[in-house]
């Protein structure tokens, strides 16, 4: 116990020091080269005619800022997800979350035009809720539906049948290019306006899910202990959902679909500081954070001068791993 | 007994022919150029030939047709041994990321030959004989994965394979989509429109391409399809029988790969016909598999059809790419049956 104290202490503790080197990264390295001082002057004294500074300032450093709290929104929102339903494969992109979230936004931008953003952003929650509802609906209509395997086949599946909506309605009305640029991965574009718009929402999500750790903990011990240890588990599954859809839903409205950051985080987290959620939770979204930014920054070498999709990245990082899982967990275990 | 069940096998056979007819008539007649059956018939048995008909019915409308036709067979047919061969009722050719292996070599391979619109029509035909060749390739690598990551202790450990499926597919498909993003523009819209899924840009030489496979490997599927029937059973049971199990699997799994890879070398990926056919299948004419081969091949083959005249008229002008049509019409149809299923 003192141990994965020890290790989740010194995460978190040193954890500054990751981000920072993150967002050094992130400024420095890009298409255009910009040396060190220009970066400090665009910071300490912006200068609005310089190319340069504006460079930094309105797309590197709100970049690096998206990536680094899309990072840590999946993977608190997946640690939630799988503490709460005892399930290794639980994640927002998995259980139809993202979809869900990219489905109503498509329908808002078909139906209404040029919403402000925070709308978007309260219409991107509703999304991934609709999503939530309707994988763990489906999964509690079919008997054993909420077993792992069986819940990440109905998400997969009403995911792909929402984005497949989404997709015939874009084309009807021809705007299936603005509406692509939301299903896929935008970190590269990400809007200042909305990023701040949407840490208040983000930090909503993580407050509930912190506030609520050590029941999550409870919790993936299965439901018959928590109930017997006087828990009021309807209470904190339903602050549970409001923290993932908060979570997903502003990420989703901020940089699009992100596969496996929500999925493989926790699993590594879970690895290096036990299964403690009010050590898994903080740490998770201290690693996911970095993960993603890291991610971001790799992304923009891997086709120098040209971007790669974050979500390319994260796959090829994600994949083998979710590989190497399924072949030491095997179908049936619980996480 | 025997006699009656093949009567009933005949009828429903005779029913969807009528039914694939009917989608046949309203997908050759309809259409941005509209024309009446009996100008369609007069053009085929070339009484009258008037030459706008002749290049909409044999250059735009009849190798579409056939393209769907050829698909849904081949995905049929292929869903129905896949099913068989793993004893899962969920196992689809798109869900265990053949699809993607598949799709993601074609990308490769359109990458390195360059194949852009222009010179597709004139000295690309190697290529395009190519193509199901190198879709192979990859279905073949992504069944090997899957088989590599689910077998456990000498068995194929079910749970595992639809998850190992869902991984290998978004690998694949992340794969794809960054080596369509090194594509120059033109070579990038085609291979973009090819991966959602359509067939409108048929033309014979697609046909001729993916004709061959859908023949003899449907034939080979054809022949060795009774020992599907074995296959439900358990696994010493069909061993004491004499069945060497293995190889037989291997066969005609790596022969479904091959129909499936032709399949997406043409029309890129489709999803749930190769789920769908077969549940309607067994549904219509019991378990038998020398039965519910042909008939889920027809119900394949109709289904396509009808898909792909939706997306064709539904948005008209502008077309959807059937693989759409597909899952919208499809998931509603395996969420149903999920629900119906009994754990």
């Amino acid at each position: 116990m003192n141990k994965t104290n020890l290790i989740a202490t010194t995460i978190l503790v040193t954890s500054p020091v990751f981000i920072v080197l993150a967002i050094v990264l992130s400024v420095l390295y890009g298409a255009k080269d910009i040396s060190a001082l220009t970066v400090w002057q665009a910071i300490t004294q912006f200068d609005a005619n310089n190319v340069d500074h504006n460079i930094i300032r309105t797309s590197r450093l709100p970049r690096v800022i998206a990536a680094l709290l899309v990072g840590a929104f999946l993977a608190v929102a997946g640690s939630v997800m799988q503490g709460i339903t005892r399930n290794y494969l639980a994640s927002p992109s998995i259980m139809g979350i993202n979809d869900g979230s990219a489905f109503v936004i498509t329908l808002a931008m078909v139906f209404f035009p040029g919403l402000p953003n925070y709308q978007m952003i309260l219409l991107s929650m509703v999304g991934s809720a609709i999503g939530a509802g309707l994988v763990f609906g489906f999964g509690s209509l079919i008997k054993g539906g909420l077993s792992p395997v069986r819940l990440a086949i109905i998400g997969t599946v009403i995911g792909t049948f929402l984005s497949s909506i989404a997709s015939a309605v874009a084309m009807y009305f021809q705007v299936s290019q603005s509406v692509s640029v939301w299903y896929n991965a935008k970190i590269h574009t990400v809007n200042p306006d909305m990023l701040v718009l949407s840490i208040p929402f983000g930090l909503v999500g993580l407050i509930l899910a912190l506030s609520i750790a050590k029941s999550v903990t409870i919790s993936s011990l299965g439901e018959d202990i928590a109930v017997n240890l006087g828990q009021r588990t309807k209470w904190v599954k339903a602050i549970s959902i409001l923290s993932v859809v908060c979570l997903t839903g502003t990420a989703v409205a901020l940089v699009g679909k992100i596969a496996f950051v929500g999925l493989v985080i926790p699993h590594i987290t879970r690895f290096i500081v036990g299964v403690d959620y009010r050590f898994v939770i903080p740490c998770s979204a201290v690693i996911g954070a970095v993960f993603l930014a890291f991610c971001d920054v790799i992304s923009r070498f891997i086709n120098f001068p040209f971007e790669t999709p974050v979500g390319v990245v994260t796959a090829i990082i994600g994949v083998p791993f979710f590989l190497y899982l399924i072949r030491t967990r095997g179908g049936e275990q619980r996480a | 007994m025997r006699k009656e069940q093949f009567g009933h096998f005949l009828t429903l056979m005779l029913i969807f022919i009528g039914l694939t007819f009917v989608a046949f008539y309203f997908h050759i007649t309809n259409g941005a150029f509209d024309m009446s059956v009996m100008d369609v018939v007069k053009t085929m048995l070339r009484i009258d030939p008037n030459e706008k008909h002749d290049l909409v019915i044999f250059e735009f409308r009849l190798p579409r047709i056939v393209i769907a036709a050829l698909v849904g067979i081949g995905l049929g047919m292929a869903g129905t041994v896949i099913q068989g061969v793993t004893r899962n009722g969920l196992a689809d050719p798109g869900i265990l990321g053949i699809n993607a292996g598949a799709g993601a070599s074609i990308v490769i391979f359109m990458f390195f030959f360059q194949m852009s619109s222009n010179n597709l029509t004139d000295d690309s035909w190697s290529s395009i004989l190519m193509m199901p060749l190198f879709g192979f390739v990859g279905g073949a690598v992504a069944a090997g994965l899957i088989y590599l990551f689910s077998w456990r202790n000498g068995v194929l450990d079910m749970q595992r394979l639809i998850l190992t499926g869902i991984a290998i597919s978004s690998g694949f498909g992340a794969l794809s989509l960054y080596i369509s993003l090194k594509m120059n523009a033109s070579d990038y819209e085609m291979a973009a429109v090819w991966i959602a899924g359509s067939i409108y840009s048929a033309n014979w030489s697609f046909v001729l391409s993916m004709l061959p496979w859908i023949v003899i490997l449907g034939y080979v599927i054809y022949r060795k399809s009774h020992l599907l029937d074995y296959f439900q059973l358990e696994e010493a049971s069909a061993k004491s029988l004499g069945i060497s199990v293995e190889k037989e699997k291997s066969i005609l799994l790596l022969s479904s790969v091959g129909i499936v890879s032709a399949c997406v070398s043409v029309s890129g990926g489709i999803g749930f016909i190769g789920l769908m056919a077969p549940h309607i299948a067994k549904r219509l004419v019991g378990i038998q598999h020398r039965f519910v081969l042909p008939m889920s091949a027809m119900i394949g083959m109709f289904l396509l059809i009808f898909s792909d005249y939706i997306a064709k008229t539904v948005f008209e002008p502008s077309e959807l790419p059937v693989g759409i049509v597909v899952s919208i019409i499809g998931i509603p149809y395996f969420l149903y049956l999920l629900v119906k299923s009994k754990a």
